[in-house]
């Protein structure tokens, strides 16, 4: 029996009983679409999670703290991993890297501009690192001078007065071209309390970056060096205590990891946006497992329902099947017949399921989304209403399909072979 | 060579603790274009017989030789190989398949034959033609009389072209006219050398044939040839 003329018996045996097949197949929509909706859910949470870590744009971007001391023999016996210029040096030698440079936290008691106070932290960057590291003035410029710094995007927003809060309505001060006011403090070596003041004039505004880069405050190394040097007493020999934090930054994001891996093999910690995201996508790919799990347990039941379906069929059509016998079908004819039959159930609940399912999940995204857009105008939030939840991959589609036919199929082995192990004569004899 | 060599067949069968022997050592021999008609009473094992010859089932003693194959050991696959290509059959019951035409359901056992649509459309119109069908071809079972759907089986037990043509009782279900109706076209096929064995109760259908086989109890009791009457085929065919 050709393919051909197998599908055109098998149509014909559907149409012949549509409504049970149509019912049974319903089974498998509801099974499918539940597949479809619980993945494309998952699916859509993380491409969003995805797309907003990767929007800090730290894709090629490595930060290193210095490591922790190893425990055991190690071949550079007893040299505890520190973050010195050396160090550093090394980093921008590896292969992609772009640039390197120390974060360097300037503790500053407060920064006030006139009447406003806020507290920001302050950064020390190498200059020549601060292009590769995707910090681009959207106000001035990006060179920072001598105490000539640069602020973030939003950096403004955190200046306020004590004493009169900043109504809803009332925009933040526009922090370019003013004059900051840091004030340092210490202890000096006979117990009093100094006090210093440093005025910091911001030469530039970054674009937003959607991360921490939008309230911080940048200024040069040697400022930063500078000032910590006057905090601590006396100036830091980074080459024997090192820097707390640098950032690697590499040309193609793609050596990412195995930049970050090579930092790491160093005995530093190292970490990156990329490292964060291939855990995400573990993470995502176990709740993609288990809501398709859901799903799954629901087409289960549907194969149970077209097992059933089919067992009646053959039962009906005993005497039908007595005569295929009788006319010279072979078992595998039989067989096919009815794995194919048990199979198209399987297909038709699935494309059913995978129509109904991606329209169910435009529908939740649809709500959803004007949920969380409607919650965002309420509170006044200015974060960007996300543009979708779902997400229907190309693979899920097929998969979903192929699964639900897979299904229909395995449901048909029995009661296929039921209708192969019938007895002829027994079967012509049936009424 | 004898075309169907039937040897001390058995076929036992056990129902409810007793052991029925529906054939207790039947052996007969049949020619090629023989017409063959087996009688005897209800029970005395004639469609056992004719299931064993046609290969719907097997002896459980005994052989079967068909065309000088011995098919007594054949297994299933053999076994639905021999039934496409060697045997028609036509039962009392018509056996149609209700969702089908009379042209699908003759076409019906050349799917399982691999004859290509085309060839399989014009050897069904043919044969229903032949059979007088020709203006019913896409009328469904339920829409034809007892003797038109016994006339559609007729043309599918003989679209495969079986060397054996096995009816049981193909005539208990119609009235004398349409009965003989179909076996003059029977008779007419046994003409053309169709090899055709018949089960029936009637002894004025049995005249139809040559010979005759009275069973009992799952054995033969009387084999008789006659003699061939030209008035009585000369009646039936008029
Ligand atoms: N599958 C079976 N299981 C048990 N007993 C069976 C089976 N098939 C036939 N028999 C028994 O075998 C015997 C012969 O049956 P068979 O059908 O061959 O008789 P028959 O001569 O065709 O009778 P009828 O004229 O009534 O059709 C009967 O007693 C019947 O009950
Ligand atoms: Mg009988």
């Amino acid at each position: 029996m050709n393919t051909r003329d197998l599908l055109r018996l098998v149509l014909s045996n559907l149409n012949r009983m549509r409504g049970r097949a149509i019912m049974t197949a319903m089974g498998v929509v509801i099974g499918t679409a539940a597949i479809v909706v619980l993945i494309a859910l998952a699916s859509g949470l993380q491409r969003s999670t995805t797309e907003s870590l990767s929007s800090i744009g730290a894709v090629n971007q490595i930060t290193v703290f210095a490591g922790f001391r190893r425990f055991g023999p190690s071949s550079d016996s007893g040299t505890e991993p520190v973050l010195t210029p050396d160090a550093l040096d090394k980093f921008s030698k590896l292969p992609g890297v772009e640039a390197v440079t120390p974060y360097v936290s300037v503790n500053a008691r407060n920064i006030t501009m006139n009447r406003l106070t806020a507290n920001v932290s302050i950064t020390g960057l190498d200059p020549r690192a601060i292009d590769a590291l995707g910090l681009v003035a959207e106000q001035g410029t990006n060179r920072m001078g001598t105490f000539g710094v640069i602020v973030g995007s939003r950096t403004g927003e955190q200046f306020n007065d004590p004493r009169l809060p900043r109504r809803a309505d009332e925009p933040p001060p526009d922090l370019y071209g003013q004059t900051l006011l840091a004030e340092l403090q210490r202890t000096n070596d006979a117990g009093e309390q100094i006090t210093r003041k440093v005025r910091l004039h911001v030469v530039g505004v970054l674009a937003e970056r959607g991360g921490q880069d939008d309230t911080s405050i940048y200024m040069r190394l040697a400022d930063a060096e500078d000032l910590t040097g006057w905090l601590q007493g006396g100036r830091v020999n980074r080459d024997r205590e090192g820097y707390q934090q640098a950032v690697v930054v590499v040309s193609d994001p793609d050596t990412t990891l195995s930049t970050t891996t090579a930092i790491s093999d160093m005995g530093f910690t190292a970490f990156s946006a990329t490292s964060a995201l291939q855990q995400i996508n573990i993470l995502f790919a176990v709740v993609q497992a288990v809501f398709g799990g859901i799903g799954a347990i629901s087409l289960i039941v549907a194969a149970i329902g077209i097992a059933n379906t089919m067992i009646m069929s053959i039962l009906e059509r005993t005497r039908e099947i007595g005569l295929m016998k009788a006319v010279g079908a072979s078992n595998r004819d039989v067989m096919s017949v009815f794995l194919t039959e048990a199979g198209a159930i399987g297909l038709l609940g699935g494309i059913g399921g995978v129509l109904f399912g991606i329209g169910a999940a435009k529908i939740i995204d649809l709500i959803a989304v004007a949920y969380i857009s409607g919650q965002n105008a309420a509170s006044g939030s200015t974060a960007a209403a996300p543009t979708s939840l779902v997400f229907v991959p190309t693979w899920l589609p097929i998969f979903a399909i192929l699964f639900s036919v897979f299904i229909g199929l395995a449901a048909g082995i029995y009661p296929a072979l039921r209708a192969v192990q019938l007895n002829p004569v027994t079967a012509l004899k049936y009424e | 060579m004898t075309f169907i060599e039937i040897r001390d067949i058995k076929r036992h069968f056990t129902l409810g603790g007793s052991i029925v022997k529906a054939l207790d050592g039947v052996s007969l021999s049949i020619e090629r274009g023989e017409m063959l008609a087996l009688m005897g009473p209800s029970g005395s094992g004639k469609t056992t017989l004719m299931n064993v010859v046609g290969g719907l089932d097997q002896p459980d003693a005994g052989r079967i030789i068909i065309d000088g194959e011995d098919i007594t050991h054949f297994d299933g696959n053999r076994l639905a190989q021999y039934r496409q290509r060697q045997v028609g059959f036509v039962f009392q019951s018509f056996n149609l398949i209700a969702s089908m035409t009379a042209l699908q359901n003759v076409e019906f056992p050349m799917i399982f034959a691999h004859v290509s649509p085309s060839k399989r459309k014009r050897r069904a119109e043919a044969l229903l033609k032949a059979v007088g069908l020709g203006d019913r071809m896409d009328h469904k079972p339920t829409e034809l009389s007892g003797g038109q759907q016994q006339r559609v089986a007729m043309a599918r037990a003989l679209v495969n072209r079986p060397t054996i043509l096995l009816g049981d009782e193909p005539t208990g279900n119609l009235d004398s006219h349409t009965g003989d109706e179909i076996l003059a076209m029977l008779q007419r096929l046994n003409e053309q050398g169709q090899t055709i064995i018949m089960v029936t109760h009637d002894p004025r259908v049995a005249s139809y044939a040559k010979r005759t086989i009275h069973m009992l109890d799952g054995l033969i009791q009387e084999d008789q040839a006659r003699p061939s009457e030209p008035s009585l085929m000369k009646d039936a065919a008029s």
